[in-house]
């Protein structure tokens, strides 16, 4: 029916006024989009690139002095020690948050998938978190965590007295760890749940006709053709693990005055946290940006090095879920 | 015989480890939203007194009026709404647009191209463009003002362009085909058509849209000087008193205020959001 008024053969002039007509419209519709993305994407990033080459504080463009990649250089000589630091940490960061917060969603996703009773209520449940902002979610964990005043530590404190362990201090990365995955459980066990429902139900059926017990299923239907969602959620959880800056940032100043300004515990001065420091408050616009940089080509190469990971572990066969549609 | 009965505790080993699992996460969950709670109605010195005061010993619901009476909550509350929903409005069209013409104009050469454009948006965070863009918009005198979130709004946003198209894409054709051989045109089929047939994305994109605005703490903090700064800069510093001591219980009581319309209007949208969500999942 669909395709009746489109394959009656038409005249060619007909056709290709037709070809125009559509192009025209589709650029129409995207126009909103397109603009921002040439003046609020390209331009942007194109200065930004011009002025990592530039001494530029922000301010005056009088002073302004070009430096080449003398911004550049700096990160891995004179600023090398804090650079290094702050990337570590960075790494931790993301090998601490990252297989807790996969194992996690993918754990709840596989049963809520199952016929469990208040199956909704829990994905709603669940889901919470996802719709609190940093701020409020900070405020709540700061309540809990604290080291002379929150719930945990008193709870501790009933088994062993003096209990005061510095969960947003000394271990703030710990801390910091339980409050991402509280915030992001939800999130990702969406995605997961919606991979686990495109799997198909016959192949499951013929398994367990054949014997196969759960985790004979699991091994080997589940787990294999979920291998491309575990490998989408991998690279956009990497990514944002790499650019965590809001959660470090509020920690540093929750529940303070305004008066008190502060940096974020040493455990969680991440390589972003370096970053934004050096921008709005030692007013390096030009060595920030370039920090900025090295950041991005870091992160393009570990993607690119999963995406080439993928053909060891990723299931790409006929099954599998995600490809173009 | 033997090997049934193994089999069938198995099986009740991993529904009643299920369970288990599921209310202790359950229950973390919980459990921040209810402290945060009991502690808005504490007194200061409960809050921060050794041993800790489960209860409060008197509920203080007078720090539920000193949010309105001692801090400029509701000023900073209002001016964030506003620009909440008038941000998410536009984004809500303008990315519906844009979905539209991914969703139906495939021939069209460029557009895979472009496509591919949004997915990698889709993946890399804002914070990359954030701070190049935000030396732009104080080069153009336009940071403390919110010309930028209009800009942002106007031009659409990947994520929402993604949840649009699938929603188009799994649309019936026949009813825009019929309207064609009407003579009706592509914007009309567009505004007449499809938008009134889809409520549930224009709500799923309208919530988080706001919810960016409402619960964003890095773009006013970067772009915005204290005197028009946005709600969630606000919370994330604990109020002060007019004789310039922190009020931490009311802060408290007034991050409860905070989330409680997101909260809210997720328990009413829930069953879109979490469906949209599952459903159009990676589907791309």
């Amino acid at each position: 029916m669909a395709e009746v008024s489109i394959s009656t053969p038409l005249p060619k002039a007909h056709a290709s006024k037709r070809a125009r007509y559509r192009t025209t419209t589709f650029y129409m519709f995207l126009l909103p989009w397109l603009l921002g993305l040439i003046f609020l994407t390209i331009i942007p990033l194109l200065l930004g690139f011009l002025t990592s080459l530039t001494n530029y504080d922000g301010l005056n463009l009088e002073n302004i002095k070009f430096v080449g990649t003398g911004n550049y250089a700096r990160a891995f000589t004179r600023d090398s020690e804090m650079v290094n630091f702050s990337f570590w940490r960075t790494v931790i960061w993301g090998a601490l948050n990252l297989p807790l917060w996969l194992g996690l969603s993918f754990l709840m996703a596989l049963i809520l998938n199952q016929e469990v009773k208040g199956k909704g209520f829990f994905r709603t449940l669940y889901y919470l978190p996802s719709v609190m902002p940093a701020v409020a979610a900070v405020q709540m964990w700061k309540i809990i965590l604290d080291k002379n005043n929150g719930l945990l530590n008193a709870l501790l404190s009933l088994y062993q007295p003096g209990t005061a362990i510095g969960f947003l201090s000394t271990y703030a990365l710990q801390g910091m760890t339980l409050i991402a995955v509280w915030s992001g459980l939800g999130a990702g066990m969406v995605i997961f749940l919606a991979g686990l429902q495109n799997i198909p139900e016959e192949l499951v059926e013929a398994a367990k006709i054949d014997g196969a017990n759960g985790w004979q299923i699991f091994r080997h239907i589940t787990f294999p053709l979920m291998t491309p969602v575990i490998f989408f959620q991998l690279v956009v959880g990497l990514i944002g693990s790499f650019q965590q800056l809001t959660l470090p940032l509020v920690l540093g100043v929750v529940g303070l005055s305004q008066s008190q300004a502060s940096v974020p515990p040493r455990s969680i001065y991440l390589y972003m946290i370096h970053t934004y420091q050096q921008i709005f408050v030692n007013q390096r616009y030009g060595y920030g940006i370039a920090l900025l940089w090295l950041l991005t080509i870091g992160v393009v190469a570990l993607t690119l090095l999963l995406f080439w990971s993928q053909k060891f572990w990723v299931y790409q066969g006929d099954y599998a879920q995600g490809g173009e549609s | 015989m033997k090997l049934p009965s193994r089999d069938l505790l198995v099986k009740r080993l991993t529904r009643v480890s299920a369970y288990t699992i599921l209310y202790i996460v359950a229950l973390i969950i919980i459990l921040p939203v209810i402290w945060l709670f009991v502690s808005s109605i504490k007194k200061d010195i409960e809050i921060y007194s050794w041993p800790i005061h489960f209860w409060p010993t008197v509920p203080q619901w007078s720090n539920y009026v000193a949010i309105f009476t001692m801090t400029p909550f509701v000023k900073v509350a209002w001016r964030t709404f506003l620009l909440g929903i008038s941000t998410a409005a536009i984004s809500a069209i303008t990315s519906a647009m844009a979905g539209y013409a991914f969703a139906r104009y495939q021939d069209v050469k460029g557009s895979k191209r472009l496509f591919q454009v949004i997915i990698v948006m889709l993946i890399v965070p804002g914070i990359v463009f954030l701070i190049p863009q935000f030396i732009v918009f104080a080069r153009l005198h336009l940071t403390n003002t919110f010309w930028p979130w209009y800009l942002w709004a106007f031009s659409a946003n990947a994520f929402y362009i993604f949840l649009y198209r699938q929603f188009f894409l799994g649309f019936p054709k026949e009813l825009e085909e019929a309207a064609e051989i009407d003579g009706c045109g592509p914007f009309r089929i567009f505004w007449q058509i499809l938008l009134p047939n889809s409520k549930p994305v224009i709500a799923t994109v309208l919530i988080f849209a706001f919810n960016s605005v409402w619960g964003d703490y890095l773009t006013p903090s970067i772009y915005l000087s204290s005197n028009v700064t946005l709600l969630a800069v606000k919370m994330a510093t604990a109020f002060v008193n007019p004789q310039g001591k922190t009020i931490f219980a009311v802060s408290l009581a007034a991050t409860v205020i905070y989330v409680l319309p997101l909260v809210i209007v997720f328990f009413f949208a829930q069953k879109y959001i979490l469906k949209g969500l599952i459903t159009s999942g990676l589907k791309g």
